[in-house]
């Protein structure tokens, strides 16, 4: 057997369904052995694709995702992907080929050094210079994306090692298992947790990628605490859930960012403190002590102290700290008075289309179990404010590294997991343009993607930043020679209309909820729309501007 | 300025001296001093390793302890310095 042959049959062991790649040269050995397997390959249109898309299976599945290249270009257009992997713990596993080892380090045709150019964008990585390390290698490759804090693992396999003979045997399973809690840390988290009068769970993408969704719900049941989350952590319980108060942060809602801010007692789970969260560092939570739940111990006390940190697996540490209720009512009604006195308000008296409101009703109409994956902009963080999500797994959005270009491959990814499932890509004009080559691979294996397209002619985000923060100066923000982007996607056989004003929504859903296979729906927004509230550069989660402070010079919002 | 010397064993395969160097850097701790030998055997490295940053220690050790390569990780010398020589 040919260590390709190998490679494939190791990958079939693992459960791979799909791979998602583009073949060239170096790769051209596995391709060969792929031909003679059932997994599926997606032939996407770009490599950077490959790897989102592997990544999107990753997030609506909970398994690792495989993507594949060849050497050179099409191991560096991998990259990004394989950072937003990193960034959002994706498990993830990347081969990419790598030239023969006698013209390694030569500056052969197609050769780079994609192991030292990914290395801090990888939990881990191998260069296989010996094919008899195959069997451990690829069976550590997927031992490591999953363990503890998943993560991407990158194999450089060079085309001689790929077309080497041998007796391969199956590596030996090697288990991994997460630590315990310390029962020191679990007896000074209960007391804390006793003697808490205003505590608030901070629910990251942590508690998803462990597994631990019914033991967090039933940690939130028992204590009845309020529950805030992170952008990754939407959907920990339900978005409808009387307790959640909302996404914290810099476009969170106002009752999570007070609550955070008056808390006494921060119960952070699989979360990490990022800055988007917390504002202002030293103004966050401020009264607060913290209770740090995470299966990653760098990240405990990397930012902020932690009075009880718990490192390990959070099933079994939600599990010891799951708790009769707590006396808590005076505080969980302030937390629901918030909820109350700041309800989104969808009534945009202008002629044009709202896009939150959009969003809601699209929510309100789409199956429960539909799965959203959203590209990096205004459109994302409108999502993650006025779309239901029921579970984390459904609401697929790059956190970390904020890859505009995401949503169109991940959806890709989730359709394939997922395919009975309702499948929407929200985007912007900006964004789609990242990867619009993939329109060909949805028609290509003819996924039934309903694409949401949010046009304001602009790079919206920044836009909306220059003018908040920049007094106006509006720099390379303005698209309006965009493509007419119908007869793009027509052109690609992907169905698509146009929608423009607000009275025309319910037709614009009803016709893509019910067009079958893929479908684009083309709607047009102000250019000048903002997203609200946003907490500013430098300032603290208490220090919300609202389009009440700060109204657009079109924007009618009250 | 925290200046701290760790003892390190780390598996003698490909990169793995690179990715303690990149995550020193990447954490923005200086590198002072380093020396790393091969074990008897050959499979790992011994590595001594002194850096300085304004950033917490503690959590720069546990950064390099989740590292795949790294088995072993020992604070031997933690100290606060006035500043001193930036290296690399």
């Amino acid at each position: 057997m040919k260590g390709a042959q190998f490679v494939v049959k190791a990958l079939e062991r693992e459960g791979v369904e799909f791979i998602f790649g583009y073949p060239g040269g170096a790769i051209m050995p596995v391709y060969d052995a792929l031909l003679d397997s059932p997994i599926k390959h997606i032939l996407v249109r770009h490599e950077q694709a490959a790897a989102l898309a592997a990544d999107g299976y990753a997030r609506a599945t909970g398994k690792v995702g495989v993507c594949m290249a060849t050497s050179g270009p099409g191991a560096t257009n991998l990259v990004t992907g394989i950072a937003n992997a990193y960034m959002d713990s994706v498990p993830l596993v990347a081969i990419t080929g790598q030239v023969a080892t006698p013209l390694m380090g030569t500056d052969a045709f197609q050769e780079v050094d994609i192991f030292g150019i990914t290395l801090p964008v990888v939990k881990h990585s191998f260069l296989v210079d010996d094919a008899a390390d195959l069997p451990r290698t690829t069976r550590e490759a997927f031992r490591i994306a999953q363990s503890g804090r998943p993560g991407p693992v990158l194999i450089d396999l060079p085309k001689d090692v790929a077309n080497a003979e041998g007796d391969f045997q199956f590596y030996g399973e090697e288990a991994s298992s997460a630590p315990e809690p310390d029962q020191e840390s679990i007896a000074r988290a209960a007391q804390l947790l006793q003697n808490a009068h205003r505590p608030v769970i901070y629910a990251g993408g942590g508690i998803g990628l462990a597994g631990a969704l019914n033991e967090f719900r039933s940690f939130v049941e028992s204590t009845r605490i309020p529950v805030i989350s992170t952008l990754k952590g939407i959907g920990a319980i339900p978005t409808k859930h009387p307790l959640f108060l909302g996404m914290m942060g810099m476009h969170g809602t106002k009752p999570a960012n007070h609550a955070v801010q008056a808390c006494d007692l921060l119960i952070c789970i699989g979360a990490r403190f990022d800055d988007r969260a917390t504002g202002k560092l030293a103004g966050f939570a401020s009264g607060a002590r913290v209770i740090h739940m995470d299966a990653d111990a760098s990240e405990i006390g990397k930012l902020r102290h932690a009075d009880a940190p718990l490192v390990g697996d959070l099933k079994k540490t939600l599990g010891a700290l799951t708790t009769t209720s707590l006396d808590g009512d005076a505080w969980r009604h302030q937390c629901l008075s918030w909820k109350e006195a700041h309800a989104w308000n969808y009534d945009a008296p202008a002629p044009g289309i709202y896009a939150p409101w959009f969003l809601k009703r699209l929510a309100q109409r789409a199956p429960e179990n539909a799965i959203v994956a959203c590209d990096v902009g205004q459109h994302q963080m409108w999502v993650a404010q006025h779309f239901d999500f029921a579970r984390p797994e459904q609401h697929l959005s790059s956190g970390g590294l904020g890859t505009m270009g995401f949503g169109l491959p991940a959806a890709i990814g989730a359709q394939l997991a997922h395919p009975n499932a309702t499948v929407i890509n929200v985007s912007g004009d900006g964004s789609i343009m990242m990867n619009l080559q993939e329109l060909a691979t949805l028609r290509r294996y003819d996924l039934p993607v309903k694409i949401v397209l949010f046009d304001n002619r602009a790079l919206g985000m920044v836009r909306q930043w220059q003018e908040l923060f920049h007094a106006q100066r509006y720099s390379e923000v303005d698209l309006s020679d965009n493509p007419d982007f119908s007869r793009v996607a027509e052109s690609m056989g992907i169905p698509a209309f146009r929608v423009e004003s607000k009275a025309h929504i319910e037709d614009a859903i009803d016709r893509l909820l019910a067009t079958p296979g893929p479908v684009l729906a083309h709607v047009v927004i102000d250019q000048m729309a903002n997203v609200w509230p946003i907490v500013g550069p430098g300032k603290t989660n208490s220090e919300m501007m609202d389009a009440a402070l700060q109204a657009s010079p079109r924007e009618a919002r009250p | 300025m925290n200046v701290l010397t760790l003892q390190m064993r780390v598996k003698n395969e490909e990169g793995a001296l690179l990715r303690v160097l990149s995550m020193t850097r990447r954490r923005r701790f200086d590198l002072v001093r380093l020396n790393a030998d091969s074990s008897a055997d050959g499979r790992f490295l011994d590595v001594r390793m002194t850096v300085q940053a304004e950033r917490s220690g503690p959590a720069f050790v546990r950064q390099i302890e989740k590292l795949v390569d790294v088995d072993q990780v020992e604070v031997v010398k933690s100290a606060e310095a006035d500043g001193g020589a930036r290296a690399c």
